[in-house]
C-alpha cells in the first residue's frame, strides 16, 4: 500500500477534473476500464460512471433495445450494467421475435444473430423435410431440424445499416448435429456471403461440413451448447450497402441430407490479428 | 477578430501583444493570435476587453502554471499558423507529447481550464494509452495512486471482464450441474411426496440431530449466516435444505455437519474464502443463479466440491495475477476461440473433462 511520504509521491492525476478522467478512460477499451475500477476509489468511481460506459455502448443503443422484450428490465441498469448483460445475455427484438441482439465483448459493437425462422430455409415448410421444434437451449421460440432432404439451401440476409460501421464481420451458421446424420461427410457446402444487389465484397468457399474422424473440424463449440461455422466474411464500410446475403448450399440430388439442428445465423465482429 | 486582421494586413505595424497573468502573479506578454487560439482567453478578450494592457491582465485559472502556459503557447503558436499540412501537425503533436506522465497530467488540466479542446483530445490520448493494458497496480504505481480499495471492492470489477473461452465453458458447465441438481432434487421431492421411506427418516434424522447433537443447530445457524451474506433467495434455501436433509441417511452427511462444527475457525474463513471466490464466478455466471453450490455439494458429493472450488480458487487466482498475459492472450484470442472438446454426461466426465482444463494453462 502506498502511503504519501512527501509532496513527490502524492497522485499526480487528482490535478484532473472528473470529466477529464472520464474521458481518458474512455478512450482506453471496456476490459480497461474494468481492470481501472480496481485502482483506487478515485478511479472507480469514474470507471464506473455512465458517462464512461455509455461511450462503449452503441450510439443508438437506446432505440434498439427499446425494442426488444427485455426493455423495461434493461432500461433500468447502468450502462456498465448494461454494456456486460448485453455481452452474454442476448436479448431478442419484439417485432419478429426472430432476431437477438448483444455486443462483441471487446469492442462493444453490435451483434445480431437471425434465427431459423428468420432464415429462407427451401422446403422448411414441409413437415416431410424439416421439422420446428422448441429446444431450451435455444433463444428462439423454435430451431430448424432437418430430417431429410436433398436441396439443401439455406439463407439468412441482414440490413447493413444494422451492423457496427468500419467493422470487420463474419456470418455462422450456428447449429447442431442430429443423433443421426448423413450426407455431409463426402460434398463439400458452398458457403457464400456477398451483398444482395451486387457480387462485391463476394466471399465464397468450399467446406465439408462434418470430416471423417482425424481430419480437422471445419466449426467449433461456441460454449452455450451449439457449434457454429463460419460462412465468411465481410467489412462493413458505412452500412449503405444494402442487404447483406449468406447461403449454404448442397443441392447434389444423387445424396441426401439428414440430421442437421439449426438454431440461426449469427453476425457478429472478427478481428483477424 | 478586427485586430487580428489588423496585424495580419498591416505588418509594418507592431504586432499587437496581450498580457496575461498566470496564478502565481507573474505577467507576460504573449502575441495575440497566439493566445486567440484558446477560447477562454479568446472570451476574455472579446466580451471582457481585458488584455491589453499590464493592468488589465488576463487572470489565468489557478491550474495554468507559468510552465504549463510556456507549453501551451508553444502548441498554440505553431497550430495556430493556417498553412500547415495535416501531415505536419500530426508530427509536431507526437513530437510534442513527449513528456513525463506528471506533466501530461498538469497540461491536460490546464488546457482544459483554457477550453483548449484539441490539446485535451491529444494528450487524453497519451495519457489513454499509458494506461491501456496496465494491471492496476501498475497504473496505481504510475499515478502514485493509494491501494484504498478494499479487497471485496477491488474483486467487484473483475467480474466479467474476461473474454476466456474456458471461463465461458467453466459456466456452462457450472449452469449444467445447477441443472442436474435441480432435476435431482424435482425427483428427490418427488420422491418424498410420495410418502415414501425418505420421510420418515427426515423426521428421524431431525430429531436424532436435535436431541443429541447441539453443536449441529449452530452449524445450521452458521451455515445460514454463510447463506445470507451470499445474499440468496431465503425461500428457496429452505426447500433445498429440506430436501438435501432427507438425502442424508447415512453417518457419512452426518459426519460432514460434524466434521464442520469441529474445525468451525478453520473451515468459516476457508468457507469464507471459497465463497468471496466462489461470489467471483458466481457473478461472472448468468445472474440467474437459485441453487447455493456450496450447500448442495456438500451434502451430495463433498470431493466433487473440493475439486471445483480448488479449480475456482484457481480461476480467480489466475484472473487477479497475471493480466499483462491475459491482455496479450485476449488480444490475440480476438474473437477466434479453439475447438474444445467436451461432453458432459453427468459427474464423471464433468471432473475428468475440468482436469483437461487444468492442464491446459
Amino acid at each position: 500500500m502506498t502511503t504519501p511520504v512527501d509532496g513527490g509521491a502524492r497522485d499526480i492525476i487528482s490535478c484532473l477534473p472528473a470529466e477529464c478522467l472520464a474521458q481518458i478512460i474512455s478512450l482506453t477499451s471496456p476490459a480497461d476500464t474494468c481492470r481501472s475500477a480496481a485502482v483506487s476509489h478515485s478511479f472507480q468511481s469514474i470507471a464506473d460512471s455512465d458517462d464512461v460506459w455509455k461511450s462503449f455502448l452503441p450510439s443508438d443503443h437506446e432505440d434498439i433495445l427499446s425494442g426488444t422484450t427485455s426493455w423495461p428490465e434493461l432500461s433500468a441498469l447502468s450502462k456498465k450494467e448494461l454494456y456486460l448483460r448485453l455481452c452474454d445475455n442476448p436479448a431478442i427484438i419484439k417485432s419478429n421475435q426472430n432476431m437477438s441482439f448483444a455486443l462483441e465483448r471487446q469492442s462493444g459493437k453490435k451483434c445480431y444473430m437471425v434465427g431459423a425462422r428468420g432464415l429462407a430455409i427451401v422446403w422448411g415448410d414441409t413437415p416431410t423435410y424439416w421439422t420446428w421444434t422448441n429446444l431450451p437451449e435455444s433463444r428462439f421460440r423454435e430451431v430448424a431440424e432437418l430430417r431429410y432432404v436433398w436441396w439443401f439451401d439455406i439463407k439468412g440476409r441482414i440490413g447493413t445499416r444494422m451492423l457496427s460501421p468500419a467493422t470487420n464481420y463474419a456470418a455462422y451458421m450456428v447449429f447442431k448435429f442430429a443423433r443421426n446424420r448423413k450426407g455431409f461427410s463426402h460434398k463439400a457446402m458452398d458457403l457464400r456471403v456477398h451483398l444482395e444487389d451486387s457480387i462485391a465484397g463476394q466471399g465464397r468457399k468450399l467446406v465439408i461440413l462434418d470430416p471423417a474422424d482425424g481430419l480437422p473440424k471445419p466449426y467449433q463449440e461456441r460454449g452455450d451448447g451449439w457449434l457454429e461455422i463460419e460462412i465468411g466474411e465481410f467489412f462493413n464500410d458505412t452500412g449503405d450497402d444494402g442487404t447483406l446475403l449468406c447461403s449454404l448450399m448442397e443441392t447434389d440430388g444423387r445424396f441426401s441430407k439428414v440430421g442437421l439442428i439449426v438454431e440461426g445465423i449469427e453476425f457478429r465482429p472478427k478481428n483477424n490479428i | 477578430m478586427s485586430e487580428v486582421d489588423m496585424a495580419v494586413i498591416k505588418p509594418e505595424m507592431m504586432k499587437s501583444y496581450i498580457w496575461l497573468q498566470t496564478a502565481d502573479g507573474s505577467i507576460q506578454q504573449v502575441e495575440q493570435e497566439v493566445a486567440m487560439f484558446c477560447p477562454m482567453i479568446c472570451h476574455e478578450i472579446m466580451q471582457k476587453g481585458l488584455g491589453s494592457s499590464k493592468n488589465y491582465a488576463i487572470s489565468l485559472p489557478q491550474r495554468v502554471s507559468p510552465a504549463m502556459l510556456s507549453l501551451i503557447l508553444d502548441y498554440c503558436r505553431f497550430h495556430q499558423v493556417p498553412g500547415r499540412s495535416n501531415k505536419e501537425r500530426k508530427c509536431f503533436d507526437e513530437k510534442f507529447i513527449r513528456m513525463d506522465t506528471k506533466r501530461l497530467c498538469e497540461l491536460t488540466s490546464a488546457a482544459d481550464s483554457l477550453q483548449l479542446k484539441p490539446l485535451v483530445d491529444l494528450t487524453s490520448r497519451a495519457l489513454a494509452r499509458i494506461i491501456e493494458g496496465k494491471t492496476p497496480e501498475e497504473i496505481r504505481e504510475i499515478f502514485h495512486l493509494p491501494d484504498d480499495l478494499t479487497e471485496e471492492e477491488k474483486l467487484e470489477p473483475l467480474k466479467n471482464t474476461t473474454d476466456d473461452p474456458r471461463i465461458r465453458l467453466l459456466n456452462r458447465l457450472y449452469a449444467k450441474k445447477r441443472k442436474e441438481l435441480k432435476e435431482r432434487q424435482k425427483k428427490k421431492s418427488v420422491e418424498v411426496e410420495d410418502g415414501c421411506v425418505d420421510e420418515r427418516s427426515v423426521d428421524d434424522l431431525l430429531s436424532f440431530i436435535n436431541g443429541e447433537n447441539a453443536d449441529s443447530k449452530g452449524v445450521r445457524t452458521s451455515k445460514n449466516k454463510k447463506k445470507n451474506r451470499r445474499r440468496r433467495d431465503p425461500q428457496k434455501r429452505t426447500s433445498i435444505d429440506q430436501v438435501a436433509e432427507s438425502h442424508k441417511k447415512d453417518s457419512n452427511g452426518l459426519g460432514c455437519l460434524g466434521h464442520t462444527t469441529g474445525g468451525d475457525n478453520e473451515s468459516h474463513s476457508t468457507l469464507s474464502e471459497t465463497s468471496k471466490l466462489q461470489d467471483i464466478e458466481d457473478d461472472i455466471f448468468d445472474h440467474k443463479v437459485e441453487l447455493d453450490d456450496v450447500d448442495i455439494d456438500d451434502e451430495i458429493d463433498p470431493a466433487l466440491k473440493e475439486e471445483i472450488d480448488r479449480e475456482v480458487e484457481d480461476f480467480a487466482r489466475r484472473l487477479n495475477s497475471d493480466w499483462p498475459e491475459r491482455m496479450q492472450e485476449l488480444l490475440s484470442l480476438g474473437q477466434d476461440r479453439s475447438p474444445v472438446h467436451f461432453s458432459s454426461n453427468g459427474n464423471g466426465s464433468l471432473r475428468k473433462n475440468r482436469r483437461d482444463l487444468m492442464v491446459e494453462k
